[in-house]
């Protein structure tokens, strides 16, 4: 149909040209993100994919599992497909070209496969089209029909591939593809149709590389540690270096949807200061993937692998410095030892455990000053009575905190105890509230 | 024929309730014989109110959470100051154990929460909640549910006033050499005296003639329908 044409008909839509670069661009991803079912896909024509499932089918729990799961992951994808299955991987490209909404595109047999094929029409065939007419004046409209021929004469008068096509098609001839080798460094990028201003538009693009990612990791067995998405802004005036999510991880993961599920946590975080025109998926940080070891018993609490992915989620959601680990340090001062630091990092092999100190579990961040009252501290309107000390710490002379402190035990009338000090040097005595026993 | 006969969730309210299968012993004997399963019962919300931090409600859990296997980790959500790592390593407990979770925003804190429950590595979680809407609780106790962690919310003492979705409620408050404990709610009969739980070994008990009378009075506690005492800030 023409430009011109289209428009009579319905004014009201849009002319795209049509762009053949974005559309390999396309089934190349939806290639990637299959590699996570079988090493075995090849490129077909016409916008097909080829898989051989062969080998994988007990392992994704049979072939209506393993389809439900392709067809989840395309969907994913934002690809709208139709999924053929067949013995043969001509037949299974013809049954899924097969017009038609509710035809049956999936036979597991051969008997059943010839029965299906025989009732298609000759024009679903590439090869035939050539010589089309010809063969449709001899009244050969059907792939029964075709074989019914004489095959030297058709042989000699129709195209030389269309033979071998069909008995591909019927497994009586073997088939060849070049199965596509995924890249040895991970780095997708999709431009994106309009200019996109809020977050949920990005996480729609990145659950596309997600799927590619996973897909190619599955493929090179490898697992990431590092993802960074990068979303890019507009050029020309208004350029600006692109917006650079970073995702560190405690456990190296491979698995799609846990990528996925920690970027959204990290995206509803990010504010976009300007448009993004495109998003892109790099894994610059790979790891072989370690082997699971299934015990036969499951542990109470899960694996140390579940532990982790509760750190990386709350860290992509909170920040990195909101969960901490205990990282002791030993030092004499207090607030000095008493140091917390990233739950990411490697824990430190642990200290020998220091002589028992009586000491509180909450630790003020910055001691408070304690009013007197006669010559006793108190605090919250109540005097404090002196219950043990003083235990005296002095250090930190190379330090510009230096502690020249007594620390006492005191109670309240309430019976509640604090770890309160009195400044040493100073003139007059001055008391602070360092800690709360809980 | 006895209720707990016919289902383990049934009781006579007079008696204790029996047959939660998980429950934590908690290490003071007083207050496991008036606990229903003479334990902190697992994967359900606790909740302890406090007038303040630094009470001793740590150290009211410390037996429980020494009994934790120490693979996995025990979480403080939103804890109201420093946890001390010494006093921690002076109890001999792993100081590995610990993660701290500290989220600026309460709509956070509800999430972390949530995301710790879910998950179920963590053997026990602390959270300190001195906000919290009822229906977030009740999520939060759904969540707890379904895990086997020690799940410990700390509120503040005027929420007793409240109702709570929690099946297991104490009102904590000092007492000379331990704590006051008051169970505002249970499985079981109203308890109307508050119970003493002594947190240091060898320390006098308010029982002991010679420096504490024997009527010593007990801190006012906040009960339900009451409204609670200026406490110290």
């Amino acid at each position: 149909m023409r430009r011109a044409g289209a428009a009579a008909i319905a004014p009201q839509v849009e002319l795209l040209p049509r762009q053949p670069q974005a559309e390999a661009d396309t089934l190349h991803g939806a290639a990637l993100a299959l590699l996570q079912y079988t090493p075995e896909i090849a490129l077909g024509d016409a916008d097909t994919v080829l898989l051989n499932v062969g080998a994988s089918l007990m392992f994704f729990g049979g072939p209506r599992a393993l389809a439900r799961r392709i067809r989840a992951t395309l969907g994913a994808l934002d690809v709208r497909v139709s999924l053929g299955m067949a013995p043969t991987a001509r037949g299974a490209w013809l049954l899924a070209h097969r017009p038609g909404r509710r035809v049956p595109r999936r036979t597991l047999t051969l008997p059943t496969l010839t029965r299906r094929l025989d009732a298609l029409p000759l024009a679903l065939l590439p090869q035939a089209q050539a010589r089309l007419d010809w063969l449709g004046d001899i009244g050969c409209h059907t792939f029964a029909d075709l074989r019914a021929l004489p095959r030297a004469g058709l042989q000699r008068r129709s195209t030389p591939d269309l033979l071998p096509a069909l008995d591909a098609a019927y497994g009586q001839a073997p088939e060849l593809y070049r199965w596509i080798e995924p890249p040895h460094q991970f780095s997708r990028r999709i431009e994106l149709m309009d200019y996109v201003e809020h977050t949920d538009a990005v996480l729609a693009v990145a659950r596309r590389l997600a799927e590619q990612l996973g897909g190619w990791l599955t493929a090179r067995q490898l697992a990431v540690r590092r993802v960074v998405l990068s979303m890019e802004h507009e050029r020309g005036r208004h350029a600006r270096p692109p917006t650079e999510l970073e995702l560190a991880l405690a456990q190296p993961v491979w698995q799609a949807p846990q990528i996925l599920h920690l970027l959204r946590e990290k995206l509803n975080h990010v504010t976009l200061e300007a448009p993004v025109i495109a998003v892109s998926l790099l894994a610059p940080d790979t790891v072989e993937q370690p082997a699971v070891s299934t015990t036969l018993f499951p542990e109470p609490g899960g694996t140390a692998a579940d532990h982790a992915r509760l750190l990386d989620l709350l860290v992509a959601r909170l920040g990195r410095d909101q969960v901490r680990h205990a990282h002791p340090t030993p030092d004499h001062r207090p607030e000095a030892a008493n140091s917390w630091g990233d739950a990411l990092a490697t824990p430190r092999p642990p200290q020998p455990l220091p002589p028992l100190l009586d000491r509180p579990f909450w630790l003020l961040e910055t001691p408070l000053a304690l009013k007197l009252s006669g010559h006793r501290p108190q605090y919250g309107g109540q005097p404090l009575r002196l219950v043990r000390g003083p235990e005296r710490i002095e250090s930190g002379w190379w330090d510009p905190a230096l502690t020249v402190r007594d620390y006492f035990v005191a109670e309240d009338a309430a019976a509640a105890r604090y770890w309160i000090y009195r400044e040493r040097d100073a003139e007059h005595a001055r008391w602070f509230l360092h800690g709360l026993y809980a | 024929m006895t209720p707990e006969r016919i289902h383990p969730a049934l009781w006579r309210a007079t008696q204790l309730a029996k047959g939660a299968a998980r429950n934590l012993p908690t290490g003071h004997a007083s207050l496991s014989a008036e606990l229903p399963d003479g334990g902190w019962p697992l994967g359900s919300l606790i909740e302890l109110l406090t007038p303040h931090p630094g009470v001793g409600e740590i150290r009211l859990l410390r037996p429980a959470l020494a009994q934790l296997e120490t693979r996995r980790p025990i979480a403080l959500v939103q804890p109201p100051h420093r946890p001390h790592i010494a006093s921690w390593m002076s109890w001999r407990l792993d100081p590995r154990q610990l993660l701290w979770v500290a989220p600026q925003k309460p709509v956070d804190t509800l999430w972390a929460t949530e995301q710790i429950l879910k998950n179920g590595s963590c053997g026990a979680l602390i959270c300190w909640l001195p906000h919290v809407r009822p229906e977030s609780l009740r999520r939060l106790h759904l969540a707890a549910q379904a895990s086997d962690l020690l799940f410990i919310a700390i509120r503040p003492a005027s929420a007793a006033q409240n109702a709570t979705p929690a099946p297991l409620r104490l009102a904590l408050a000092p007492a000379p050499g331990g704590l006051s404990v008051h169970i505002l709610k249970r499985r079981g009969p109203v308890c109307d005296t508050p119970l003493y739980v002594g947190l240091e070994p060898g320390a006098l008990t308010p029982s002991s003639p010679r420096h504490a009378p024997l009527d010593r009075r007990l801190p006012a506690l906040p009960a339900a329908g009451r409204t609670t005492p200026a406490l110290a800030a």
